[in-house]
């Protein structure tokens, strides 16, 4: 069977993985690797068209796991990579053929209100 | 020359320009960015008469009344964007319907003439993007006289 964690996930998060921190409450902060997902996402009302950024990162679940960051600890964690910081709003879990606990799972981000913008 | 329906989006252009913490006021222009918030957008109102029923016999260039209705939107990036948009819907209702130069200038309603300005509704868009993204899609009615023989 194929170890899509040594096959895959290892040397994709080695070229383009980031350092990144995730504060959790008062829990103190955990070093990361993310994947930056920030894409361009526009918000349509009638006809006008509002261009901005949907934030977004990806970071492994065993890699969470190891630093004692379970599922429930996701919501309104804050996560800081590539010079910003955010806050997680949502995520979801993108499973691996091994299993979900050994796949990704991708933050969705919303911007800390003093830096929106 | 008098153009009333022009005058009309003119000055609600104007008018929505003046609503408080807007940062850009545009007309027709439909694609902004997250920069330009939060914006109010003037979007020209569609036209209807009554005359496809009247078919007598009146000169085609007699006056006419004319309603129109245009569509303001406001859109605002925040994580309290509900409450935000809450805040420029009232103010934009309450300038757009009390606007002395539209009222008794341009509409003439009242006793300036048989004109009428009227708030339709509004409907709300939400999605998120950097913060949570609102837009409020406001409709309003303007009654004029068309007079042909003024264009």
């Amino acid at each position: 069977m194929i170890d899509y964690s040594t096959d895959l996930y290892d040397p994709v998060y080695a070229e383009l993985g980031v350092p990144a921190t995730l504060s959790i409450g008062t829990a103190g902060e955990v070093a990361l690797t993310v994947i930056d997902d920030t894409r361009p996402k526009t918000n349509t009302s009638g006809t006008v068209e509002v261009r901005s950024v949907g934030p977004g990162a990806f970071a492994r679940i065993p890699e969470l796991a190891d630093n004692g960051i379970e599922r429930d600890d996701y919501m309104d964690a804050v996560l800081s990579f590539n010079g910003r910081t955010w806050v997680v709003r949502s995520y979801e879990l993108r499973g691996s053929p091994n299993g979900e606990d050994v796949g990704e799972v991708r933050f969705l981000l919303k911007a800390i209100e003093s830096t929106n913008g | 020359m008098a153009d009333v329906r022009e005058d009309i989006l003119a000055r609600l252009l104007e008018v929505v320009a003046t609503i408080p913490n807007i940062r850009s006021a545009h007309r027709n222009n439909i694609d902004i960015t997250e920069d330009q918030l939060p914006a109010a957008l003037v979007l020209d109102g569609d036209e209807e008469t009554n005359d496809a029923t009247d078919l007598g016999m009146r000169p085609a260039h007699r006056p006419t009344v004319v309603q129109m209705t245009p569509e303001i939107i406001i859109a605002e990036q925040a994580d309290e964007v509900g409450s935000d948009l809450t805040t420029l819907r009232r103010e934009l209702i309450k300038r757009v319907l009390t606007d002395t130069e539209l009222n008794e200038q341009i509409v003439k309603t009242g006793r300036h003439g048989n004109g009428a300005i009227r708030y339709l509704g509004c409907q709300t868009d939400l999605g998120w993007m950097r913060s949570l993204h609102g837009a409020l899609r406001a409709q309003f009615l303007f009654k004029y006289t068309l007079r042909p023989e003024e264009l």
